[in-house]
Protein backbone atom coordinates (compact mmCIF):
# COMPACT_ATOMS: atom_id res chain seq x y z
CA UNK A 1 0.00 0.00 0.00
CA UNK A 2 3.21 2.69 0.97
CA UNK A 3 4.43 1.55 -2.65
CA UNK A 4 1.69 2.71 -4.04
CA UNK A 5 0.38 5.77 -2.47
CA UNK A 6 4.26 7.22 -2.22
CA UNK A 7 3.71 6.83 -6.49
CA UNK A 8 0.08 8.24 -6.26
CA UNK A 9 1.11 11.14 -4.07
CA UNK A 10 4.29 11.79 -5.90
CA UNK A 11 3.58 15.08 -7.77
CA UNK A 12 0.39 16.08 -5.52
CA UNK A 13 1.45 19.65 -4.01
CA UNK A 14 3.38 20.41 -1.54
CA UNK A 15 6.37 19.24 -2.91
CA UNK A 16 8.71 19.44 -0.56
CA UNK A 17 11.84 19.95 -2.35
CA UNK A 18 14.24 21.14 0.55
CA UNK A 19 13.13 17.68 2.21
CA UNK A 20 14.23 16.17 -0.88
CA UNK A 21 17.83 17.69 -1.40
CA UNK A 22 18.70 16.51 2.23
CA UNK A 23 17.44 13.33 1.58
CA UNK A 24 19.38 13.18 -1.16
CA UNK A 25 22.71 14.68 0.18
CA UNK A 26 22.24 11.56 3.17
CA UNK A 27 21.57 9.05 0.57
CA UNK A 28 23.92 10.21 -2.12
CA UNK A 29 26.81 12.08 -1.32
CA UNK A 30 27.45 10.68 1.99
CA UNK A 31 27.41 6.97 0.89
CA UNK A 32 29.96 7.50 -1.41
CA UNK A 33 32.97 6.40 0.58
CA UNK A 34 31.53 3.58 2.11
CA UNK A 35 30.11 2.35 -1.54
CA UNK A 36 33.78 2.71 -3.31
CA UNK A 37 35.32 0.96 -0.40
CA UNK A 38 33.18 -1.87 -0.60
CA UNK A 39 32.85 -1.61 -4.71
CA UNK A 40 37.22 -1.64 -4.69
CA UNK A 41 37.46 -4.60 -3.05
CA UNK A 42 35.07 -6.52 -4.56
CA UNK A 43 36.71 -5.38 -7.82
CA UNK A 44 39.85 -6.61 -6.61
CA UNK A 45 38.57 -9.87 -5.64
CA UNK A 46 36.61 -10.60 -8.82
CA UNK A 47 39.43 -9.73 -10.72
CA UNK A 48 41.90 -12.04 -8.93
CA UNK A 49 39.55 -14.78 -8.97
CA UNK A 50 39.07 -14.69 -12.63
CA UNK A 51 42.72 -14.16 -13.20
CA UNK A 52 43.49 -17.49 -11.45
CA UNK A 53 40.36 -19.29 -13.08
CA UNK A 54 41.08 -18.10 -16.34
CA UNK A 55 45.04 -18.67 -16.50
CA UNK A 56 44.18 -22.25 -15.79
CA UNK A 57 42.18 -22.21 -19.23
CA UNK A 58 44.61 -20.38 -20.61
CA UNK A 59 42.15 -17.17 -20.70
CA UNK A 60 43.61 -14.89 -18.51
CA UNK A 61 43.20 -11.73 -21.62
CA UNK A 62 39.80 -12.36 -21.15
CA UNK A 63 39.57 -11.10 -17.71
CA UNK A 64 38.52 -7.45 -18.12
CA UNK A 65 35.80 -9.05 -20.48
CA UNK A 66 34.29 -11.36 -17.61
CA UNK A 67 34.80 -8.71 -14.83
CA UNK A 68 33.30 -5.76 -17.24
CA UNK A 69 30.40 -7.80 -18.08
CA UNK A 70 29.84 -8.96 -14.64
CA UNK A 71 30.44 -5.52 -12.81
CA UNK A 72 28.28 -3.73 -15.12
CA UNK A 73 25.04 -5.92 -15.38
CA UNK A 74 25.11 -7.64 -12.21
CA UNK A 75 28.00 -7.49 -9.85
CA UNK A 76 27.51 -3.48 -9.40
CA UNK A 77 23.87 -3.02 -8.93
CA UNK A 78 24.02 -5.71 -6.63
CA UNK A 79 27.09 -4.99 -4.09
CA UNK A 80 26.14 -1.12 -4.53
CA UNK A 81 22.21 -1.77 -3.69
CA UNK A 82 23.38 -3.78 -0.79
CA UNK A 83 25.59 -1.53 0.94
CA UNK A 84 22.66 1.56 0.22
CA UNK A 85 20.25 -1.18 2.51
CA UNK A 86 22.73 -1.49 5.28
CA UNK A 87 23.82 2.75 5.58
CA UNK A 88 20.48 4.00 3.74
CA UNK A 89 17.77 1.94 4.43
CA UNK A 90 18.45 1.04 7.83
CA UNK A 91 19.17 4.77 8.38
CA UNK A 92 15.71 5.48 7.25
CA UNK A 93 13.74 3.22 9.10
CA UNK A 94 15.75 4.04 12.58
CA UNK A 95 14.85 7.59 11.81
CA UNK A 96 10.93 7.21 10.61
CA UNK A 97 10.90 4.83 13.92
CA UNK A 98 12.15 7.17 16.52
CA UNK A 99 9.88 9.73 15.06
CA UNK A 100 6.99 7.41 15.55
CA UNK A 101 8.04 6.57 19.15
CA UNK A 102 8.80 10.05 19.87
CA UNK A 103 5.31 11.27 18.47
CA UNK A 104 6.57 13.34 16.27
CA UNK A 105 4.75 11.90 13.41
CA UNK A 106 1.18 12.08 15.43
CA UNK A 107 2.39 15.51 15.91
CA UNK A 108 2.49 16.03 11.94
CA UNK A 109 -0.56 14.38 11.65
CA UNK A 110 -2.38 16.74 13.88
CA UNK A 111 -1.74 19.18 11.95
CA UNK A 112 -2.67 18.21 8.85
CA UNK A 113 0.43 17.09 7.35
CA UNK A 114 0.64 14.28 5.47
CA UNK A 115 3.36 12.02 7.02
CA UNK A 116 3.56 10.16 3.76
CA UNK A 117 4.29 13.46 1.85
CA UNK A 118 6.70 14.71 4.20
CA UNK A 119 8.44 11.96 5.44
CA UNK A 120 8.34 9.39 2.91
CA UNK A 121 8.09 10.60 -0.43
CA UNK A 122 11.84 12.52 -0.28
CA UNK A 123 13.18 9.67 1.17
CA UNK A 124 11.74 7.41 -1.90
CA UNK A 125 12.34 10.19 -4.81
CA UNK A 126 16.20 10.92 -2.96
CA UNK A 127 16.67 6.74 -3.17
CA UNK A 128 15.09 6.18 -6.41
CA UNK A 129 17.52 9.15 -8.03
CA UNK A 130 20.91 8.63 -6.12
CA UNK A 131 21.18 4.37 -6.10
CA UNK A 132 21.47 4.88 -9.97
CA UNK A 133 24.14 7.20 -9.71
CA UNK A 134 25.95 5.34 -6.79
CA UNK A 135 25.52 2.39 -8.72
CA UNK A 136 27.68 4.12 -11.61
CA UNK A 137 29.96 5.49 -9.00
CA UNK A 138 30.44 1.74 -7.71
CA UNK A 139 30.63 0.26 -11.18
CA UNK A 140 33.56 2.53 -12.24
CA UNK A 141 35.35 1.59 -9.00
CA UNK A 142 35.03 -2.17 -9.17
CA UNK A 143 36.48 -1.67 -12.74
CA UNK A 144 39.48 -0.10 -11.19
CA UNK A 145 40.20 -2.53 -8.63
CA UNK A 146 39.91 -5.21 -11.20
CA UNK A 147 42.54 -2.90 -13.25
CA UNK A 148 44.95 -2.71 -10.61
CA UNK A 149 44.85 -6.67 -10.06
CA UNK A 150 44.92 -7.48 -13.60
CA UNK A 151 47.88 -5.32 -14.53
CA UNK A 152 49.85 -5.11 -10.98
CA UNK A 153 48.99 -8.39 -9.82
CA UNK A 154 48.47 -10.76 -12.65
CA UNK A 155 50.81 -8.69 -15.32
CA UNK A 156 48.05 -8.58 -17.86
CA UNK A 157 48.35 -5.47 -20.20
CA UNK A 158 46.18 -2.88 -19.43
CA UNK A 159 45.06 -0.60 -22.42
CA UNK A 160 43.82 -4.51 -23.19
CA UNK A 161 42.14 -4.79 -20.26
CA UNK A 162 40.15 -1.59 -20.48
CA UNK A 163 39.53 -1.94 -24.51
CA UNK A 164 37.69 -5.32 -23.74
CA UNK A 165 35.59 -3.25 -21.05
CA UNK A 166 34.42 -0.93 -23.18
CA UNK A 167 33.61 -3.11 -26.15
CA UNK A 168 31.53 -4.32 -23.49
CA UNK A 169 29.60 -0.97 -23.11
CA UNK A 170 26.74 -1.47 -25.54
CA UNK A 171 23.49 -0.86 -24.88
CA UNK A 172 22.28 -4.14 -23.38
CA UNK A 173 24.88 -4.24 -21.15
CA UNK A 174 24.48 -0.58 -19.72
CA UNK A 175 20.92 -0.74 -19.95
CA UNK A 176 20.31 -3.82 -17.94
CA UNK A 177 22.66 -2.48 -14.81
CA UNK A 178 21.76 1.13 -14.85
CA UNK A 179 17.53 -0.31 -15.07
CA UNK A 180 18.58 -2.15 -12.06
CA UNK A 181 19.03 0.44 -9.46
CA UNK A 182 15.94 2.92 -9.96
CA UNK A 183 13.73 -0.53 -8.92
CA UNK A 184 15.84 -1.48 -6.21
CA UNK A 185 15.99 2.41 -4.91
CA UNK A 186 12.00 2.13 -4.88
CA UNK A 187 12.31 -0.85 -3.01
CA UNK A 188 14.61 -0.87 -0.64
CA UNK A 189 12.94 2.85 0.53
CA UNK A 190 9.83 1.87 0.33
CA UNK A 191 10.21 -1.15 2.62
CA UNK A 192 12.76 1.14 5.07
CA UNK A 193 10.02 3.65 5.00
CA UNK A 194 7.04 1.00 6.00
CA UNK A 195 9.13 -0.75 8.58
CA UNK A 196 9.63 2.84 10.28
CA UNK A 197 6.41 3.95 10.07
CA UNK A 198 4.70 0.77 12.10
CA UNK A 199 7.19 0.92 14.93
CA UNK A 200 5.79 0.36 18.13
CA UNK A 201 7.28 -1.06 21.34
CA UNK A 202 10.01 1.50 22.13
CA UNK A 203 13.87 0.79 21.78
CA UNK A 204 13.31 -2.67 21.03
CA UNK A 205 10.74 -2.57 18.87
CA UNK A 206 12.82 0.00 17.05
CA UNK A 207 15.68 -3.13 16.56
CA UNK A 208 13.04 -5.09 15.46
CA UNK A 209 11.97 -2.86 12.82
CA UNK A 210 15.36 -1.83 12.01
CA UNK A 211 16.07 -5.92 11.39
CA UNK A 212 12.99 -6.51 9.36
CA UNK A 213 13.54 -3.43 6.93
CA UNK A 214 17.07 -4.82 6.60
CA UNK A 215 16.59 -8.23 5.92
CA UNK A 216 13.34 -7.75 3.83
CA UNK A 217 15.28 -5.30 1.22
CA UNK A 218 17.98 -7.65 1.00
CA UNK A 219 16.16 -10.72 0.22
CA UNK A 220 13.45 -8.59 -1.81
CA UNK A 221 16.35 -6.72 -4.13
CA UNK A 222 18.04 -10.07 -4.50
CA UNK A 223 14.92 -12.31 -5.54
CA UNK A 224 14.01 -8.48 -7.56
CA UNK A 225 17.31 -8.84 -9.44
CA UNK A 226 17.25 -12.53 -10.55
CA UNK A 227 13.58 -11.66 -11.68
CA UNK A 228 14.73 -8.43 -13.70
CA UNK A 229 17.81 -10.45 -14.85
CA UNK A 230 15.28 -12.79 -16.15
CA UNK A 231 13.41 -10.16 -18.00
CA UNK A 232 16.37 -8.27 -18.87
CA UNK A 233 18.00 -11.04 -20.99
CA UNK A 234 15.33 -12.35 -22.63
CA UNK A 235 13.68 -8.77 -23.33
CA UNK A 236 17.42 -7.33 -24.83
CA UNK A 237 17.31 -10.42 -27.10
CA UNK A 238 19.78 -12.90 -25.03
CA UNK A 239 19.66 -16.74 -25.44
CA UNK A 240 20.45 -18.98 -22.07
CA UNK B 1 -17.13 19.35 23.40
CA UNK B 2 -15.87 15.74 23.67
CA UNK B 3 -18.08 12.47 24.00
CA UNK B 4 -16.96 9.26 24.11
CA UNK B 5 -19.82 7.10 23.71
CA UNK B 6 -18.83 3.30 24.90
CA UNK B 7 -15.14 3.24 23.65
CA UNK B 8 -13.82 -0.04 23.17
CA UNK B 9 -9.90 0.17 22.20
CA UNK B 10 -7.28 -2.98 22.17
CA UNK B 11 -3.55 -3.20 20.70
CA UNK B 12 -3.54 -6.92 19.47
CA UNK B 13 -4.34 -8.98 22.46
CA UNK B 14 -4.21 -6.60 25.16
CA UNK B 15 -7.49 -4.53 25.94
CA UNK B 16 -6.50 -1.06 26.56
CA UNK B 17 -9.81 0.89 26.49
CA UNK B 18 -13.12 -1.35 27.85
CA UNK B 19 -16.61 1.06 27.05
CA UNK B 20 -15.02 3.92 28.40
CA UNK B 21 -18.20 6.75 28.44
CA UNK B 22 -17.89 10.33 28.93
CA UNK B 23 -17.97 13.86 28.18
CA UNK B 24 -16.02 17.19 28.66
CA UNK B 25 -16.77 20.78 27.29
CA UNK B 26 -13.91 22.43 25.49
CA UNK B 27 -13.61 25.50 28.53
CA UNK B 28 -13.44 22.79 31.21
CA UNK B 29 -10.33 21.87 33.17
CA UNK B 30 -10.23 18.00 32.89
CA UNK B 31 -7.29 16.11 34.20
CA UNK B 32 -6.91 12.07 33.35
CA UNK B 33 -5.87 10.02 35.91
CA UNK B 34 -4.95 6.82 36.19
CA UNK B 35 -1.08 4.27 36.21
CA UNK B 36 0.99 4.34 33.19
CA UNK B 37 -0.05 2.24 30.76
CA UNK B 38 -3.56 2.42 31.65
CA UNK B 39 -4.80 3.54 28.73
CA UNK B 40 -4.66 7.73 29.38
CA UNK B 41 -2.93 8.32 26.48
CA UNK B 42 -4.66 6.65 24.17
CA UNK B 43 -7.77 8.60 24.82
CA UNK B 44 -5.88 11.61 23.79
CA UNK B 45 -5.52 9.85 20.75
CA UNK B 46 -8.36 8.53 19.91
CA UNK B 47 -9.40 12.94 20.59
CA UNK B 48 -7.33 13.52 17.47
CA UNK B 49 -8.55 10.19 15.49
CA UNK B 50 -4.72 9.38 15.28
CA UNK B 51 -6.02 5.88 16.02
CA UNK B 52 -9.85 3.94 15.47
CA UNK B 53 -11.53 2.64 17.91
CA UNK B 54 -12.53 -1.20 17.89
CA UNK B 55 -15.91 -0.42 18.88
CA UNK B 56 -17.94 2.53 20.48
CA UNK B 57 -18.32 6.72 19.16
CA UNK B 58 -16.09 9.41 19.77
CA UNK B 59 -17.92 13.10 18.91
CA UNK B 60 -15.96 16.10 18.95
CA UNK B 61 -18.56 19.07 18.47
CA UNK B 62 -20.93 17.23 17.71
CA UNK B 63 -19.37 15.40 14.37
CA UNK B 64 -18.72 11.62 15.22
CA UNK B 65 -15.16 11.39 13.94
CA UNK B 66 -15.00 7.39 14.43
CA UNK B 67 -15.55 6.87 10.52
CA UNK B 68 -13.49 10.07 9.22
CA UNK B 69 -11.02 9.76 6.93
CA UNK B 70 -7.46 11.72 7.07
CA UNK B 71 -8.50 15.01 5.23
CA UNK B 72 -11.80 15.15 7.20
CA UNK B 73 -10.17 14.84 10.63
CA UNK B 74 -7.94 17.82 10.02
CA UNK B 75 -10.72 20.68 10.85
CA UNK B 76 -11.23 18.04 13.83
CA UNK B 77 -8.15 18.31 15.19
CA UNK B 78 -7.21 22.22 14.29
CA UNK B 79 -9.70 22.47 17.24
CA UNK B 80 -7.08 21.16 19.92
CA UNK B 81 -3.30 22.36 20.72
CA UNK B 82 -1.55 19.52 21.78
CA UNK B 83 1.34 19.02 23.80
CA UNK B 84 2.83 15.72 23.74
CA UNK B 85 4.81 13.57 26.40
CA UNK B 86 8.59 15.14 26.47
CA UNK B 87 7.71 17.63 23.50
CA UNK B 88 7.99 15.43 20.00
CA UNK B 89 9.70 18.14 18.89
CA UNK B 90 11.70 17.51 15.46
CA UNK B 91 15.46 16.81 16.33
CA UNK B 92 17.15 17.61 13.45
CA UNK B 93 15.68 21.18 13.27
CA UNK B 94 16.91 24.01 16.14
CA UNK B 95 14.27 25.40 18.63
CA UNK B 96 13.46 28.07 16.05
CA UNK B 97 12.63 26.03 13.40
CA UNK B 98 10.50 24.00 15.08
CA UNK B 99 8.57 26.64 17.03
CA UNK B 100 8.58 28.06 13.23
CA UNK B 101 7.60 24.54 11.06
CA UNK B 102 3.95 24.89 11.07
CA UNK B 103 3.74 28.47 10.25
CA UNK B 104 5.50 27.68 7.42
CA UNK B 105 3.84 24.70 6.60
CA UNK B 106 0.34 25.87 7.37
CA UNK B 107 -0.15 29.47 7.20
CA UNK B 108 2.29 30.37 4.43
CA UNK B 109 3.51 33.46 5.86
CA UNK B 110 6.58 35.64 5.45
CA UNK B 111 9.12 34.32 7.00
CA UNK B 112 10.19 37.95 8.93
CA UNK B 113 6.83 37.53 10.51
CA UNK B 114 7.08 33.82 11.19
CA UNK B 115 10.67 34.29 13.14
CA UNK B 116 9.08 37.91 14.70
CA UNK B 117 6.20 35.40 16.19
CA UNK B 118 8.70 33.22 16.85
CA UNK B 119 10.43 35.21 19.58
CA UNK B 120 7.58 36.54 20.73
CA UNK B 121 5.76 32.76 21.52
CA UNK B 122 9.43 31.81 23.29
CA UNK B 123 9.21 34.75 25.41
CA UNK B 124 5.83 33.72 26.15
CA UNK B 125 7.05 30.66 27.45
CA UNK B 126 9.69 32.10 28.83
CA UNK B 127 12.95 30.60 26.59
CA UNK B 128 13.67 33.29 24.85
CA UNK B 129 17.18 33.17 23.88
CA UNK B 130 17.43 29.69 22.97
CA UNK B 131 16.49 29.95 19.69
CA UNK B 132 19.78 28.79 18.07
CA UNK B 133 19.94 25.50 20.31
CA UNK B 134 19.25 22.11 19.28
CA UNK B 135 16.69 20.30 20.47
CA UNK B 136 19.01 17.53 22.33
CA UNK B 137 20.95 21.02 24.55
CA UNK B 138 17.51 21.62 25.97
CA UNK B 139 16.81 20.43 29.21
CA UNK B 140 13.27 18.74 29.94
CA UNK B 141 11.36 21.73 31.14
CA UNK B 142 12.39 23.59 28.30
CA UNK B 143 11.63 21.14 25.94
CA UNK B 144 8.17 21.09 27.31
CA UNK B 145 7.85 24.81 27.13
CA UNK B 146 9.22 24.80 23.23
CA UNK B 147 7.18 22.26 22.65
CA UNK B 148 4.30 24.45 23.97
CA UNK B 149 5.45 27.49 22.36
CA UNK B 150 4.84 25.19 18.78
CA UNK B 151 1.47 24.11 19.72
CA UNK B 152 0.55 28.08 20.18
CA UNK B 153 1.99 29.03 16.75
CA UNK B 154 -0.42 28.07 14.22
CA UNK B 155 -3.51 30.54 16.44
CA UNK B 156 -5.83 30.07 18.72
CA UNK B 157 -7.62 26.66 19.59
CA UNK B 158 -10.50 25.36 21.44
CA UNK B 159 -8.84 23.25 23.91
CA UNK B 160 -4.81 22.67 24.68
CA UNK B 161 -4.38 18.56 25.77
CA UNK B 162 -0.94 17.57 27.78
CA UNK B 163 0.20 14.41 28.02
CA UNK B 164 2.01 14.21 31.11
CA UNK B 165 3.53 17.59 30.79
CA UNK B 166 5.34 16.93 33.85
CA UNK B 167 6.92 13.82 33.46
CA UNK B 168 10.73 13.43 34.35
CA UNK B 169 10.61 17.02 35.66
CA UNK B 170 12.11 18.10 38.89
CA UNK B 171 9.95 20.05 41.39
CA UNK B 172 10.73 23.79 40.09
CA UNK B 173 10.68 23.05 36.64
CA UNK B 174 6.99 20.96 36.91
CA UNK B 175 5.97 24.48 39.07
CA UNK B 176 7.33 26.50 36.30
CA UNK B 177 5.43 24.13 33.96
CA UNK B 178 1.96 23.96 35.82
CA UNK B 179 2.33 27.39 35.78
CA UNK B 180 2.58 28.02 32.45
CA UNK B 181 -0.49 25.86 31.40
CA UNK B 182 -2.47 28.22 33.65
CA UNK B 183 -1.81 30.90 32.58
CA UNK B 184 -2.04 30.15 29.00
CA UNK B 185 -5.42 28.73 30.01
CA UNK B 186 -6.67 31.76 31.56
CA UNK B 187 -4.93 34.39 28.95
CA UNK B 188 -6.50 32.13 25.91
CA UNK B 189 -9.72 31.66 27.87
CA UNK B 190 -9.78 28.26 27.33
CA UNK B 191 -9.96 24.66 29.00
CA UNK B 192 -7.59 21.72 28.59
CA UNK B 193 -6.95 18.46 29.20
CA UNK B 194 -4.30 17.00 31.22
CA UNK B 195 -2.80 13.66 31.03
CA UNK B 196 -1.05 12.61 34.16
CA UNK B 197 -0.03 9.80 37.39
CA UNK B 198 1.28 12.89 39.25
CA UNK B 199 -2.18 14.02 40.72
CA UNK B 200 -0.70 16.64 42.40
CA UNK B 201 -0.34 18.33 39.38
CA UNK B 202 -3.80 17.80 38.42
CA UNK B 203 -5.10 18.86 41.79
CA UNK B 204 -3.41 22.28 41.13
CA UNK B 205 -4.61 22.57 37.63
CA UNK B 206 -8.27 20.83 36.90
CA UNK B 207 -11.40 20.88 38.44
CA UNK B 208 -12.75 17.91 37.23
CA UNK B 209 -11.20 14.56 37.67
CA UNK B 210 -11.76 11.40 35.70
CA UNK B 211 -9.74 8.58 36.77
CA UNK B 212 -8.96 5.21 34.41
CA UNK B 213 -8.22 2.00 35.67
CA UNK B 214 -7.00 -1.11 33.15
CA UNK B 215 -9.06 0.25 30.56
CA UNK B 216 -12.26 1.20 32.65
CA UNK B 217 -13.17 4.61 33.48
CA UNK B 218 -13.99 4.72 37.70
CA UNK B 219 -14.13 7.87 38.61
CA UNK B 220 -15.23 11.06 37.39
CA UNK B 221 -15.75 14.09 39.95
CA UNK B 222 -14.69 17.39 41.20
CA UNK B 223 -11.89 17.95 43.96
CA UNK B 224 -14.30 17.35 46.55
CA UNK B 225 -15.65 13.70 45.36
CA UNK B 226 -11.97 13.21 44.60
CA UNK B 227 -10.86 13.23 47.88
CA UNK B 228 -14.29 11.78 49.60
CA UNK B 229 -14.07 8.61 47.39
CA UNK B 230 -14.47 5.46 48.86
CA UNK B 231 -12.82 3.84 45.51
CA UNK B 232 -9.71 1.92 46.44
CA UNK B 233 -7.71 1.90 43.29
CA UNK B 234 -8.55 6.21 43.20
CA UNK B 235 -7.98 6.43 47.18
CA UNK B 236 -4.25 4.64 46.63
CA UNK B 237 -4.00 6.71 43.52
CA UNK B 238 -4.35 10.22 45.78
CA UNK B 239 -2.41 9.28 48.97
CA UNK B 240 0.76 11.25 47.22
CA UNK B 241 -2.00 14.17 47.58
CA UNK B 242 -3.03 14.17 51.11
CA UNK B 243 1.32 13.91 51.88
CA UNK B 244 1.58 17.09 49.93
CA UNK B 245 -1.05 19.04 51.35
CA UNK B 246 0.06 17.82 54.82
Amino acid sequence: MLCINSIFKLFKRPLYIDDVIEQMEYAGSSSVFIISLVCLFVGMALSLQLSAELGRLGLKMYTGKVVGIAVIREIGPLVTALVFIGRVGAGQTAEIGSMILGHQIDTLRVYGIDPVKKVVIPRVIASVLMLPCLTIIGDLICLFGGYYIAVFVSNQSGSFYWSSIIRELDFQNVFSGVIKPFIFGYLISCISCFYGLTTHGGAKGLRTSTTKAVVTSIVVVIAMDFILTRILLYALGFSV
Amino acid sequence: MIVFDNVWFSYGEREVLKGVSFSAKFDERVALLGESGGGKTTILKLILGLIKPDRGRIFIDGVDITELSEEELIPIRRKFSIVFQEGALFDSLPVKENVAFFMRELLKIPDDEIYSRVSELLRLVGVQGSEELMPEQLSGGMHRRVAIARALSVGKTKMFLYDEPTAGLDPINSQRIISLIEDLANREKIGFMIITHVVYVAWQLCNRFIFVEDGNLVFDGNKDELISTEIPAVKDFIKELFFKVQ
